[in-house]
């Protein structure tokens, strides 16, 4: 059954930094799928392709408007839309996107007011509770690399002063903890490590702790001092308090340099509020990702009330992925491809829980399950 | 559970049977993938006993799929397809009939004597190990329980052997688990060895404020300096071998370092690499002087007999408590089973979809492209 058409691509109005689009392969690939894409127009202009670039010369590719973009079918874009720009998908379409239900309750409402057929990204799950497109892998190794490149400039070569490695302190063992592990034992780049073994050097050590190493600070102390990074990898049980109070980190030493991976947002106004996990670091995104100790923009994402007299330089970027656009999404299309073939093939309407393994996949991460299978705010209350 | 009954005509002939390695070795697949398998449309027969290991009767797999049949192991081998997780002895193989098919966890790369052996044959073959998607992902695999099981085993050794305060003491220091590599899996055990390879285990000692885990990892760059590793070891209490060696001849922990390590300290053979005396130089594993385990026996304490009889071409004069087994996803066979079956349906049902491996298409869909990259027919030997 073919019930979905036409696929729409607007372009993510975001920062400046953010150049992620979907790549030509892909592009070309879904008209295999016999639908037409619709592509607004300047899409993938930052990343310097051209609609040339995407056409191909295949009839099937077109340039169009942004709301054009948004009228189509099938809509997808990688990072939500805007709050306002859901107004502008037709009833009945089908938005692809990272949507994150379980965290964004309003947006679930919007899209549920609108009778938008949501496939959230982030939801689709194998039989093993695997996510099937997420690039965590990502997420370490650049916030790593960015963190690397800070030490380096102090130590050329990545040499400490007194020849010992550098020492990565981790919090977090889940899987993007995991990859932060592998990615500090190679300096964040696989290159500059291939190079720093052939120049004899000490390379680095990745030390990892858990919860309950996280929570006792006569423990953590001694970590911290001897910390050259300090990376938070952490899925917190409770985000209302931080993992790392503020005054810890005056435990760290001057030179020392916090990745943060989790990116929690400070959200004071929410119910129950968030904070972050280490208290009193700046988030930053593609634009501006590395905050020296002194940044005049510190406070910007700091919300007022919040210790953070203590500070060392921070790499915080809330897309990491994004920091090399088109690995990220040459690394998205490959996941994305068989789902959107089964996507295309089935329609929304008819993904079962019963089908073959993608279309499992994609029906766990459709609103209609998440609204199906989620407790209301009011039962949750009860 | 309900029967399920087959569903296609062209029924393909799957023959599964037992793996007859040691005594520990139980696992077979589980009643509910062989119902599923009838399902999807092959014609199965089990060789007699099939499951009993894991106290399955032949009632047990009748109740779930009442087609299959049960028979010898030289009938099992004679069938199109022979599905057994571990490969097979040689002299099994040669009961195969010219054409038929051999899927199994192969090892290409590492055993071209088993390639040889297979083309003379005439038989076709998909390595289980070798399927994989575009992204070079496994699909077939479960680094998840080596890590899992091998850290469990490894501090129930360490528990027992602990020195004053003991393990259980909330005045014992945290426990340092030293890591040797950081692929995959190396990153699966951080998390297991954050949680002491048992999670129950992990709630209990953190609800009595038991001091964790800490864990170290490390890679080549800092393997090779004896400077970095002395005090390292010298304050480890479970050393890990996650390596993947590119020269199987020197090992990462010469024997000599490993009496740097405190006396109480266990060493974890997660690599599983062989000893070879005959090859010149000789295959020593990545801790020298360490058994080689399997699943009748994989703990060995310092004094075990099994030291006299290991060959002379390495040395074992510094021992410590150790943990090794060839095959630690089988520690707990319905589990690993389990994972292995969800694994390995979707590649099944492709082939009998597509009525037999001669029509899986290397272009085609998803799975059809993973199974392609595992077949003999398709490997390419330089």
């Amino acid at each position: 059954m073919n019930l979905q058409k036409t696929i729409g691509f607007p372009r993510m109005q975001k920062e400046v930094g953010e150049k992620r689009v979907f790549l030509p392969e892909f592009i070309q690939y879904l008209t295999t799928l016999n639908v037409s894409v619709y592509l607004e127009e300047g899409y993938g202009s930052r990343s310097g392709f051209s609609f040339d670039d995407y056409h191909q010369g295949n009839n099937a590719v077109h340039m169009c408007s942004r709301v054009e973009a948004f009228q189509q079918d099938v809509v997808i874009v990688l990072r939500s839309p805007l709050r306002e720009e859901f107004s502008l998908l037709k009833r009945g379409s089908c938005l692809v996107s990272m949507l994150h239900f379980p965290t964004r309750s309003m947006r679930v409402q919007i899209l549920k007011d609108l009778e938008i057929k949501a496939i959230s990204l982030d939801s689709i799950v194998n039989d093993q509770n695997i996510r099937l497109v997420e690039n965590m892998k990502a997420v370490a190794w650049n916030g790593l690399e960015a963190a690397f490149d800070v030490l380096e400039k102090g130590w050329p070569g990545l040499v400490r002063p007194d020849k010992e490695p550098i020492q990565a302190l981790i919090f977090g063992t889940g899987m993007v903890g995991k990859h932060a592990g592998d990615a500090a034992t190679k300096l964040g780049n696989i290159e500059r490590n291939n190079q720093h073994i052939q120049d004899g050097g000490p390379g680095a050590l990745a030390i990892s702790v858990g919860r309950n190493v996280s929570s006792t600070p006569t423990l953590l102390e001694k970590l911290f001092r001897q910390s050259d990074i300090l990376v938070d990898a952490s899925q917190r049980r409770d985000p209302t308090k931080p993992l790392l109070p503020n005054e810890w980190l005056s435990w760290l030493p001057e030179h020392a340099v916090i990745a943060d991976l989790a990116v929690d947002p400070y959200t004071l106004d929410a119910n129950p509020c968030v904070v972050r996990g280490i208290e009193g670091i700046p988030q930053g995104n593609l634009d501006k990702y590395i905050f020296q100790p002194n940044d005049p923009d510190w406070d910007d994402t700091v919300p007022q009330g919040i210790p953070s007299k203590y500070r060392r330089t921070v790499v915080s970027c809330y897309s990491w992925p994004g920091i090399h656009p088109e690995a990220c999404m040459h690394h998205y299309a490959i996941q994305l491809e068989p789902l959107m073939k089964t996507l295309i093939d089935k329609g929304y309407d008819n993904l079962s829980v019963n089908g073959d393994y993608f279309e499992r996949a994609l029906n766990r991460a459709t609103l209609k399950t998440w609204l199906q299978t989620t407790p209301s705010p009011r039962q949750m209350r009860r | 559970m309900d029967s399920l009954e087959p569903v296609f005509n062209n029924q393909l002939k799957f023959g599964l049977t037992r793996m007859h390695y040691e005594a520990g070795e139980r696992r077979d697949f589980l009643p509910d993938f062989i119902a599923r398998l009838q399902h999807s449309g092959a014609q199965i027969l089990l060789e007699d006993g099939y499951g009993s290991g894991m106290g399955y009767s032949e009632q047990d797999y009748l109740r779930s799929a009442s087609s299959i049949r049960f028979g010898s192991a030289e009938d099992v081998f004679l069938q199109d397809y022979v599905l057994v997780l571990r490969c097979p002895p040689e002299e099994q193989i040669r009961l195969m009939q010219p054409g038929a098919c051999l899927i199994s966890m192969l090892h290409f790369p590492t055993r071209p004597q088993r390639v040889e052996l297979l083309r003379s044959l005439g038989l076709e073959a998909v390595a289980l190990d070798s399927i994989r998607d575009d992204s070079g992902r496994r699909l077939v695999e479960n680094l998840r329980a080596v890590a899992w099981n091998g850290i469990e085993a490894a501090f129930d050794v360490l528990a027992k052997i602990y020195p004053a305060p003991g393990f259980e003491s909330p005045d014992r220091p945290l426990i340092r688990v030293t890591l040797l590599g950081a692929g995959a899996v190396g990153m699966q055990v951080v998390q297991a060895a954050a949680r002491y390879g048992n999670v129950a285990l992990h709630r209990r000692l953190a609800e009595k404020g038991i001091p964790g885990v800490q864990v170290t990892t490390l890679e080549y760059d800092s393997t090779r300096h004896e400077r970095v590793m002395r005090p390292i070891l010298e304050a480890t209490d479970i050393l890990v071998d996650a390596t993947q060696r590119p020269d199987p001849t020197r090992p990462v922990i010469a024997n000599s370092w490993v009496g740097w390590l405190p006396e109480h300290a266990v060493l974890l053979d997660l690599s599983v690499d062989p000893y070879d005396c005959l090859a010149n130089p000789p295959f020593v594993k990545g801790i020298e002087g360490i058994p080689q385990g399997n699943l009748d026996q994989y703990k060995f304490s310092p004094d075990d007999p099994v030291y006299q009889k290991m060959p002379a071409c390495f040395d074992t004069t510094h021992r410590r408590h150790a943990v090794s087994c060839y095959s630690w996803p089988g520690i707990y066979p319905n589990a690993c089973m389990e994972v292995y079956g969800r694994q390995i349906m979707p590649i099944l049902r492709n082939i009998l979809e597509r009525d037999g491996l001669q029509n899986i298409r290397p272009n085609g869909r998803y799975f059809e492209r993973a199974i392609s990259r595992a077949r003999l027919s398709h490997l390419t030997t330089e």
